[in-house]
């Protein structure tokens, strides 16, 4: 059997803000249908990382493969068009519309989104809004949100956000998701049900994901395999086994202490 | 003031309460909905104005001292007549495109730009109009401006009643516009809009072209100013460019969505009507009270009011519940 090509190839990426060099000769490979966790201290680069595959960013120099096709520099409408989408450390909802609206809006492309569709087939952008809404409903069922359809999404808690954020990138049908910190700030319960969703949307709907995430329980449980960053590229990549042993990563990582242990 | 003069008044209220609304809807697609920062609204008002009165108003007749070179005519052209007065739709739906041609070009070169930055560019392109019109002689006859502007069925009516007629038309051309409006902002199209005016960067990682949809919602604003400016140009039949000075022709506009509800388009009309009927009511107020900046006074002190006690306005924008 043939290695699977990777679905993502990161090659020699630069990125500097003025005098600092956030990723500095960065190169990675994600292979597909893997939910590969992505950790490092603090200023390590990752979410750099994540602005520049995702397109809300463009590098400095160095190359980035998404499934073969070069998407350095592209918007982030662009890379959620080829397949790729992401979520935010910082939730960023459209606060004065409802969580359903927030999930309806995602499906591309819609018909009803040419300004004159609702004057010259209505009847047409209500039969797509009917099937887009039952997947947005499907959708937040999914991350028990449900029952705040109908409420504004600025008005959700904090962890509740963090959900809607998952079902917005579900609602992409996407092949790839770079999920940033997506269990901050969520509680135990929350939690647990948040990777069970990670899990089963990887399971069920091969979904590639790629997960920044401090919590080191929900990365041991949940990742395989481990890259770890720091300094603004890779120092050590395997599985978690292998990362929580490896020196390199315990020096720079947490100054000698195992991984998990907390 | 008798019950036929107090009539008559009312009707003549309500035409330019209803022209302004048009506007209100304009600037409810710009701001209330996308979050685009327009404080250039005279400029669109001014051009639409003058492009119809320009196509429609006879030739130049140098022996009256008329520095323009153009008059298009259109309103004594029996071929655009066909006894129902054709050329006045043709009049608006030009005034409308030129509005809209210049919003793609203007819109294309600062809509990238951070809010801020774009009110400033509005602003100075209104500005730019206004000046335009007023120096460049030989477009619009500068400061002494365009007059006889033809009516539309202005033979229908006796001239003391024409009003009467023309809001039939204002009125009608605001249905059209808010049912236009309304549906688009309540389509998927609208939806992307308002996400954009909520977050442009979550609108984009939802895979939206933000700079197309700005754009469109740009153009699309302007073309009603643009028809507003034409209903404008075709009621008080006088055009200067002193007409358009930013207090009457934006930030007037301005206070009816702000009073009216931002982000709803009943209440952009309803900020309309209110705005304008004060503005219009207070000169009836005895001796002092009837002063132009004490007026100007009383709306700052409305919209102050409103912003204190409904922060979105007398209406202000309604949560959707989809369920279809």
């Amino acid at each position: 059997m043939t290695e699977p090509a990777p679905i993502l190839e990161v090659r020699d990426l630069v990125k500097d803000f003025g005098g600092v060099r956030a990723v500095d000769h960065c190169s990675l490979e994600v292979m597909p249908d893997a939910i590969t966790g992505l950790i490092g201290p603090n200023g390590a680069g990752k979410t750099t990382l994540f602005n520049l595959v995702s397109g809300a960013m463009a590098p400095t120099s160095g190359e980035i493969l998404f499934r073969g096709q070069r998407i350095g520099g592209m918007s982030m409408d662009q890379t959620f068009g080829l397949g790729l989408v992401r979520t935010f450390q910082i939730p960023r909802e459209m606060k004065r519309m409802t969580a359903l609206e927030n999930l309806m809006l995602v499906p591309a492309p819609q018909i009803g989104e040419r300004v004159w569709a609702s004057w010259l087939m209505p009847w047409r952008v209500a039969q797509e809004e009917r099937a887009i809404q039952a997947r947005a409903l499907d959708a937040l069922k999914l991350v028990s949100l449900h029952h705040l359809a109908d409420e504004y999404a600025g008005n959700l808690s904090g962890g509740q956000k963090k959900l809607l954020e998952l079902a917005r990138t579900l609602m992409a049908e996407p092949k790839m998701v770079l999920l940033d910190e997506p269990g901050a700030g969520i509680n135990r319960t929350l939690l647990r049900e948040l990777s069970a969703n990670i899990l089963l949307a990887s399971v069920e709907r091969d979904i590639t994901f790629v997960v920044i995430e401090h919590d080191m329980q929900l990365v041991m449980r949940l990742c395989d395999p481990i890259i770890v960053m720091a300094g603004g590229s890779v120092i050590a990549q395997g599985t978690p086994e292998q990362v929580q042993e490896d020196p390199e990563v315990l020096e720079a990582y947490l100054g000698g202490r195992r991984i998990g242990a907390a | 003031m008798d019950v036929i003069g107090a009539l008559d008044y009312t009707v003549g209220f309500a035409v330019m309460a209803s022209i302004y609304a048009m506007f209100a809807l304009g600037l409810n697609v710009h701001w209330g909905f996308t979050g685009l920062f327009n404080i250039g609204i005279a400029g669109f008002f001014a051009l639409g104005a003058y492009t119809s009165a320009l196509l429609t108003t006879p030739p130049p007749d140098p022996a009256l001292f008329e520095d323009f070179v153009f008059g298009g005519n259109w309103a004594g052209i029996p071929f655009l007549d066909l006894g129902v007065d054709l050329w006045f739709l043709l009049a608006l739906g030009a005034a409308g495109a030129a509005c809209g041609v210049v919003a793609l070009l203007i819109g294309y070169a600062t809509l990238r730009l951070r809010d801020d930055y774009l009110a400033i560019a509005t602003l100075g392109i209104a500005e730019t109009a206004r000046l335009f019109f007023l120096n460049e002689k030989w477009a619009a006859n500068g400061s002494k401006g365009l007059y006889s502007i033809p009516q539309f069925l202005g033979d229908l009516v006796p001239p003391d009643r024409y009003d009467y007629l023309y809001l039939v038309v204002a009125l009608a051309s605001l249905a059209v516009t808010f049912v236009a409006v309304e549906r688009a902002i309540k389509s998927p199209w609208g939806r992307a809009l308002r996400a954009i005016r909520e977050d442009e960067v979550a609108a984009a990682a939802s895979g939206k072209n933000v700079s197309r949809f700005k754009l469109q919602a740009f153009v699309f604003g302007a073309v009603i100013m643009g028809i507003g400016g034409a209903l404008f140009a075709h009621h008080v039949r006088v055009l200067s460019p002193i007409t358009f000075d930013p207090l009457l022709a934006t930030f007037v506009i301005w206070a009816m969505l702000m009073v009216g509800g931002s982000g709803n388009n009943r209440g952009a009309v309803l900020g309309a009507f209110a705005v304008w009927g004060i503005w219009a009511g207070t000169q009836f107020l005895p001796g002092v009270f009837r002063d132009p900046n004490l007026r100007l006074f009383m709306i700052g002190a409305l919209i102050v009011a409103v912003i204190l006690i409904r922060p979105g306005g007398i209406l202000g924008e309604e949560r959707r519940v989809t369920r279809v």
